[in-house]
């Protein structure tokens, strides 16, 4: 990384054109590629995990927790609350000490990158003093990582606040703020985003828009991106891969493909019949457990395949037979439920709020 | 660092606190030094007569009243962080957390010197006028102008022990009280009971005295010493916030 005049810090190109590009200011994509920061070269940016260990007095919030996230993808990084996802996400960027274990960018880990804001932006919670204002803010770190200022405006302009940035931040609404949160990652046009629960707070367009952004930030850019959610229905459509995390243990590691195929006795089969009560009985006499809802039974631990030799074996009608594509969600309850240290304690335990976070 | 500087200082402007706590300190010290100015030569208040040395020594460090607003500014500036949350983008920006210790130490000791030197003119103004119609203003050199400069340093000292309390405590509620307890309840009993006053030299209120020199003080060390001993309290406050911002975690 050269001085600023190598990395053709000023005013962009375009910078006359970006704010009376209406497509723009309403927050849709774009490049950024050619910001003020200068090009960036895609394809790095790998986040490894390693070993990680932390806990909080007796409550080991996150143990031995290892997975890797690829350049160029979107990570769903799952768990139900208190899973250890935050106390992850600030292990990897170095606001907690680790008891054991490390995380690296590219090999470093990140409070010894040399530019942290240009390697890994991330959006942990909505932190802002309420009486600054979105582009203040944005100032400040524009400052203190030596951005020019001109990137503030920039940022809010590609998350669509660009006629809120002189309001305070205070007055900010929940979805608003989520986006002064996303801006303020984005400053340092990073190769690597970590964002945390982003989605909280928006409203169903907001959350199709960052879906869209993500999808483009990874897709487009290449950037590696490691979002946490515990809504599942959330990031299923935005993900490519998935870590899954329950009391602080990997559950699962792999792509949404990998997840969603049979082939890790997580897939299930639907099918339909009008003798659905005995189709029941040959199927749960097959081994297979099955369960019943809406004149459909839905049939885990077997194949379309199989399910079809049997009922056609006992002579059964089927009126409909299908992979049930399951939703991530389902795939995430099968694999965490019955798991007692998975589950949530029942309400009214008390829980120590660190290990929420 | 001086990026880490200019940002303290972008975080300090664009909110209004420190409009708040420079109108405060004009009020404070312009009132005190009207008040003195009004009650000088008056027999019972036993402040010295207008136009003495002894009055304008007094008159000249009202300036000081202002050190607990220096202390809040310090202090503000460094518990926002954990107030409001930006203790996480602040130290994502910078993940060694000693350099953002640092530089909010300069940056508040830096801003703290207009602060110093507004207050030291309203001083001047204050008491020039009323003095000068009570008969005698008070001459802006020698010794005057030592009271009046080691007066404003205790200002910026005050806002560097601020720094070093807000990361120490980090509760920002916590820290003000604390602070404000501290320097008019806790020293002024160690200073008025005779078996823990000869301690009260080596108090950061008895050092700001020892620069100040006001009248009828206790046993305090010379002004050069005073100053030195503030200036310790305030990098010890500061070290060991450093050390702590460092080791704690985020959350």
């Amino acid at each position: 990384m050269g001085g600023p005049g190598a990395l053709g810090w000023g005013e962009p190109p375009d910078a006359t054109t970006l704010f009376d590009d209406p497509i723009r200011r309403r927050g849709v994509p774009i490049p950024t590629a050619s910001t003020a920061l200068g090009s960036k070269t895609a394809g790095s940016g790998r986040l490894e995990v390693r070993g990680l260990s932390k806990s909080f007095g007796s409550v080991q919030a996150v143990s031995d927790l290892s997975f890797t996230v690829e350049p160029g993808s979107v990570t769903g990084f799952l768990g139900p609350n208190g899973a250890g996802k935050t106390t992850t996400l600030r292990m990897v960027l170095g606001l907690m000490h680790p008891d054991a274990g490390t995380a690296t960018f590219d090999g470093t880990p990140y409070a010894h990158l040399p530019a942290p804001l240009r390697t890994v932006g991330a959006v942990l919670e909505t932190a802002f003093h309420p009486a600054r204002s979105g582009r203040n803010h944005l100032r400040v770190y524009c400052r203190a990582a030596g951005f020019p200022l001109s990137r503030a405006d920039e940022v809010l302009v590609q998350v669509g606040l660009a006629e809120a940035g002189k309001r305070r931040a205070g007055g900010y609404s929940l979805g608003m703020r989520q986006r002064l949160a996303l801006a303020t990652a984005l400053l340092g046009d990073p190769a690597v985003l970590v964002l945390d629960e982003p989605a909280n707070g928006l409203d169903p367009e907001g959350i199709q828009w960052l879906r869209g952004f993500l999808r483009h930030l990874a897709h487009d850019q290449g950037r590696t991106i490691l979002v946490s959610s515990h809504l599942l229905s959330e990031v299923e459509q935005t993900v490519d891969r998935v870590v899954i995390v329950g009391a602080g243990r990997l559950v699962r590691e792999g792509s949404m493909e990998q997840l969603r195929s049979g082939a890790d006795g997580a897939g299930t089969v639907l099918v339909r019949s009008p003798e659905i009560a005995r189709l029941a009985e040959v199927l749960t006499s097959g081994g297979s457990s099955v369960s019943q809802a809406d004149g459909a039974l839905t049939v885990t631990g077997s194949t379309p395949a199989e399910v079809g030799h049997r009922a056609f074996t006992a002579g059964i009608e089927l009126h409909e037979l299908r992979p049930h594509t399951s939703g991530l969600e389902e795939i995430y309850f099968q694999l965490t439920s019955g798991r007692e240290q998975f589950a949530a304690p029942p309400a009214g335990t008390p829980v120590a709020p660190e290990a929420t976070r | 660092m001086i990026r880490l500087v200019r940002a303290e200082w972008t975080k300090l402007f664009t909110t209004k606190v420190w409009i708040g706590l420079l109108l405060g300190a004009c009020v404070l010290v312009g009132g005190f030094a009207a008040l003195l100015t009004g009650f000088a030569g008056n027999a019972d208040s036993g402040i010295p007569p207008v136009g003495t040395e002894g009055f304008e020594e007094i008159a000249l460090a009202q300036a000081t009243n202002a050190t607990v607003l220096a202390l809040i500014l310090g202090i503000i500036g460094m518990t926002q962080e954990y107030r409001h949350r930006t203790a996480t983008p602040t130290f994502l920006a910078e993940p060694r957390r000693w350099r953002v210790v640092v530089a909010k130490i300069i940056a508040y000791a830096l801003a703290a010197v207009p602060f110093a030197l507004v207050a030291l003119a309203v001083n001047v103004l204050v008491v020039s006028v009323y003095a000068g119609a009570r008969g005698a203003a008070p001459s802006l050199t020698g010794h005057n102008l030592e009271v009046l400069s080691s007066s404003g340093l205790a200002l910026v000292i005050y806002a560097l022990i601020g720094v070093g309390i807000g990361a120490l405590l980090r509760n920002q509620v916590g820290a003000i009280v604390g602070g404000l307890v501290y320097l008019f309840v806790v020293e002024p009993v160690i200073r008025s009971i005779p078996a823990t006053s000869g301690a009260y030299k080596w108090m950061p209120g008895g050092a700001l005295e020892a620069m100040t020199a006001t009248f009828q003080g206790p046993d305090l060390l010379g002004a050069w010493e005073g100053g030195l001993l503030l200036v310790g309290y305030g990098l010890l406050a500061a070290l060991l916030g450093t050390l702590l911002a460092v080791r704690r975690d985020v959350v």
